[in-house]
């Protein structure tokens, strides 16, 4: 189970780094990635409707070490979850914003205060992974790593799981119908007439 | 409404009867009265959703309340664990049932055990349990069993009679499931310890029966409605009868707020909603309030009147109280090849060896054990889960963790006892109000020490039978805090011939108002072992032969 949630720790320390912290707006690499991606499947268009892009380009920084691109099959990028993200957090979601957009601010504020870079989405993968398991326990992070999930997982109608990457990655197959056998043992238990 | 035999009454002429709630109890209830020519307005607060509307969409059903409305559908809930605790207001519902036409056997797993004899008499066989409200019911398995066969064969249940079945009267009407993988596991654990898996009986159709065609294993079951109607819900099975008897109309989109009741105690007419806040009352001859465990108490105390200030009904103080939800337990085996549980229905195996745990282990309790997908088959809840036997919930060891978890486990799962306690209830909140204005459910719960033991011996049987079947890895787990709400919403008004102690009698009807009816989970006395619907409906079946009849002689 994961740990309880924890909003106050973060946004405490949050509010330390915070006042003195300038907001950058260029385009990050993780999120012209996934836009040129998207644009090459052929799916939604690569915009927002309530993210700015610093804003989704820091969040999808995050979620793509929540469910990294490895051999082990698509992650939060080629599933296109910071779409479904992006969309929720205007509507369902709404109330998340704030605690995302806070715990954004919090994390770049860290790693120029740890690493001299200038935003979390600039870090290398080691740098970032260090800095997300210090905060694992956070609100923040468990509310972005639960719409990481949603957005690898639930329909593609929401706007995530593109090409159904989700499904992919944990060989789900996709689609209506099964018949028996439905795996190994079933199968084994027929052949041999148990 | 589509269906052309569907009668429109006026509500200032009374019907026969008002049913509120169209669930596992209400579906029967209604078309059982409804065939037998009786005037009927069932009132259900939500909507009709029939096969083409359903999805395999876990982000609308689990995370955005569709099908089980909470604190973001304007229905929230508090949860306390006792009486001395200010009760706080949860994510979601703590009593979680569905709101739509056929209620939660919409979305349930359609698990259908009977209940046995030894559940109507418990009390007298086991004694005094300190600390619970333990009471035999008022009728025994002999005199319910002709109902469990008629719910086998009106609303359609599969499964395969044998020596693990309590006494019937008559086989099932479709052949067992085909047997999943986890089932196999299952099988293969139990009979090592010489133990006995035997198919479930669900209530979800291996072959078309009543105009329904069979299952096609899609896996998207429990906490989803059935696309081709495979699955026995009311809203497949009952409501269609009733809407084509020509005597039931159907209002959906309709919350009941009060009952109403004249000075000689006798209940005149339900006030309800309607969906755009239009307050409307039905007169009626007579209620049968069918609105679940949670919602019937609730229901009942927002009746009050200055004659029952306690609550409708209410004179033995038994109105909300006695809450009992059922215990389980989860063990997850690791499998070195695929066992893909989350295909097909929820369960397709079960062990009924422990139905009554041998008492020199020192407390009371029983239950069976089934196999499970980790995360009722659905991807994003195995996701969010984390991994199980990976030590870290996000990253590239997670992911490989998660995809070799979705496919390579099988859960064996416990469901046991609830006993029920003086201490256990529904009542209203005093400061949480819903968006009809009304006071939010609250529910204060604390499991008794049996509960904790049974969950564990529970646990442990299933410990065992992953070994002897050879799980590469095991993880174990059964709630040691106590349950914090429940699926399974039951006792809050329960039957009993004496009226001091009991809401209706043995045939459902209250003891204190002689026109109103009570059929759903809330009649009953003791938990049984875990899957109540069957019982249920049961009851609902039995009821209505009852008011029936006592309608034709006058006696409502």
């Amino acid at each position: 189970m994961l740990p309880t949630l924890n909003r106050r720790r973060f946004l405490l320390r949050a509010g330390f780094f915070s006042a003195q912290f300038t907001l950058l707006t260029s385009t990050a690499l993780t999120l012209a990635g996934a836009a040129a991606r998207a644009e090459d499947l052929g799916q939604t268009s690569a915009t927002f409707t309530t993210l700015n892009a610093t804003e989704a380009a820091g969040l999808l920084a995050i979620a793509a070490r929540i469910l990294p691109e490895d051999d082990a099959g698509p992650g939060a990028v080629s599933g296109g979850v910071i779409y479904f993200i992006d969309r929720v957090l205007g509507s369902s979601r709404q109330e998340w914003l704030g605690l995302l957009r806070e715990g954004l601010l919090e994390l770049d504020a860290q790693a120029v205060s740890r690493y001299g870079s200038t935003r979390f989405s600039t870090l290398d993968s080691a740098q970032q992974d260090a800095l997300l398991r210090a905060i694992e326990d956070t609100e923040f992070f468990v509310t972005l790593r639960t719409l990481t999930m949603a957005g690898m997982f639930a329909l593609p109608e929401y706007g995530g799981n593109h090409h159904h990457a989700g499904y992919t990655l944990i060989g789900f197959g996709h689609q209506h119908a099964w018949q028996p056998p439905f795996g190994h043992y079933d199968a084994d238990y027929m052949a041999r007439g148990e | 409404m589509a269906d052309a035999a569907m009668p429109r009454y006026s509500t200032r002429v009374p019907v026969d009867f008002v049913v509120i709630g169209s669930g596992a109890a209400g579906g029967i209830v209604a078309k059982e009265l409804s065939s037998a020519g009786l005037s009927v307005v069932v009132l259900e607060q939500g909507p009709y959703l029939k096969a083409q509307d359903f999805t395999h969409d876990e982000w609308a059903y689990n995370h955005n309340e569709e099908l089980v409305w909470g604190r973001r559908k304007g229905h929230p809930q508090t949860f306390r664990r006792s009486a001395d605790e200010k009760a706080r207001v949860v994510d979601g519902a703590v009593l979680s049932y569905a709101h739509n036409v056929g209620g939660s056997s919409v979305h349930f797993s359609g698990n259908f055990w009977r209940l046995r004899p030894i559940d109507f008499h418990e009390a007298s066989e086991v004694g005094l349990i300190p600390g619970t409200t333990l009471a035999d019911w008022p009728l025994s398995y002999e005199e319910l069993e002709p109902y469990y066969t008629r719910v086998d064969w009106e609303i359609g249940v599969s499964g395969l009679a044998g020596p693990w079945d309590p006494p019937r009267s008559r086989g099932y009407p479709c052949k067992p499931m085909p047997v999943k993988s986890s089932g196999v596991l299952l099988e293969r654990g139990a009979k090592a310890l010489g133990w006995t898996a035997y198919p479930a009986p669900v209530a979800i159709l291996s072959e078309a029966h009543n105009g329904r065609p069979p299952c096609i294993h899609c896996g998207f079951c429990n906490g989803f409605g059935c696309e081709i109607n495979a699955k026995s819900s009311s809203m497949a099975t009952m409501i269609p009868l009733a809407l084509a008897s020509g005597h039931c109309e159907l209002r959906t989109g309709c919350t009941a707020a009060r009952i109403e009741t004249d000075e000689n105690g006798r209940v005149t007419e339900v006030a309800y909603w309607e969906a755009d806040g239009t307050l409307q009352a039905q007169r009626a001859k007579a209620v049968v309030l069918c609105a679940n465990g949670a919602e019937t108490p609730r229901l009942l105390f927002l009746s009050e009147s200055a004659r029952m200030p306690d609550g409708l009904a209410n004179s033995s103080g038994m109105v909300g109280q006695n809450l009992m939800f059922n215990g389980s337990s989860r063990v997850v085996g690791l499998f070195e090849h695929e066992v893909n549980a989350h295909k097909s229905i929820a369960t397709t195996r079960v062990v009924h060896d422990f139905y009554t745990i041998d008492r020199k282990h020192g407390f009371y309790g029983g239950g069976g054990i089934d196999e499970r997908s980790i995360s009722a088959g659905r991807p994003l809840q195995a996701a969010l889960g984390g991994s199980i036997f990976g030590s870290s919930h996000w990253g590239s060891e997670f992911k490989r963790n998660l995809a070799l978890e979705f496919t390579h486990t099988a859960s064996f799962n416990g469901h046991c006892t609830s006993l029920p306690l003086a201490s256990n209830n529904v009542t209203l909140d005093p400061d949480v109000k819903d968006t009809w204005g009304r006071p939010a459910l609250r529910t204060t719960f604390m499991n008794h020490p049996d509960d904790f033991a049974t969950m564990k011996f529970f646990m442990e049987r299933s410990v065992e039978m992953m070994e002897a079947v050879g799980a590469l890895k095991i993880d174990s787990s059964y709630n040691q805090t106590g349950q914090t709400g429940g699926v399974h919403l039951l006792g809050t008004c329960r039957m009993g011939n004496d009226p001091a102690s009991s809401v209706v009698d043995r045939f459902n009807r209250s003891h204190d108002v002689e026109n109103l009816f009570i059929v759903d989970g809330s009649s009953m006395v003791t938990s049984g072992r875990g899957q109540p619907t069957m019982t249920i409906m049961a009851l609902a079946f039995r009821a209505a032969d009852h008011i029936i009849a006592a309608a034709r002689r006058g006696d409502i």
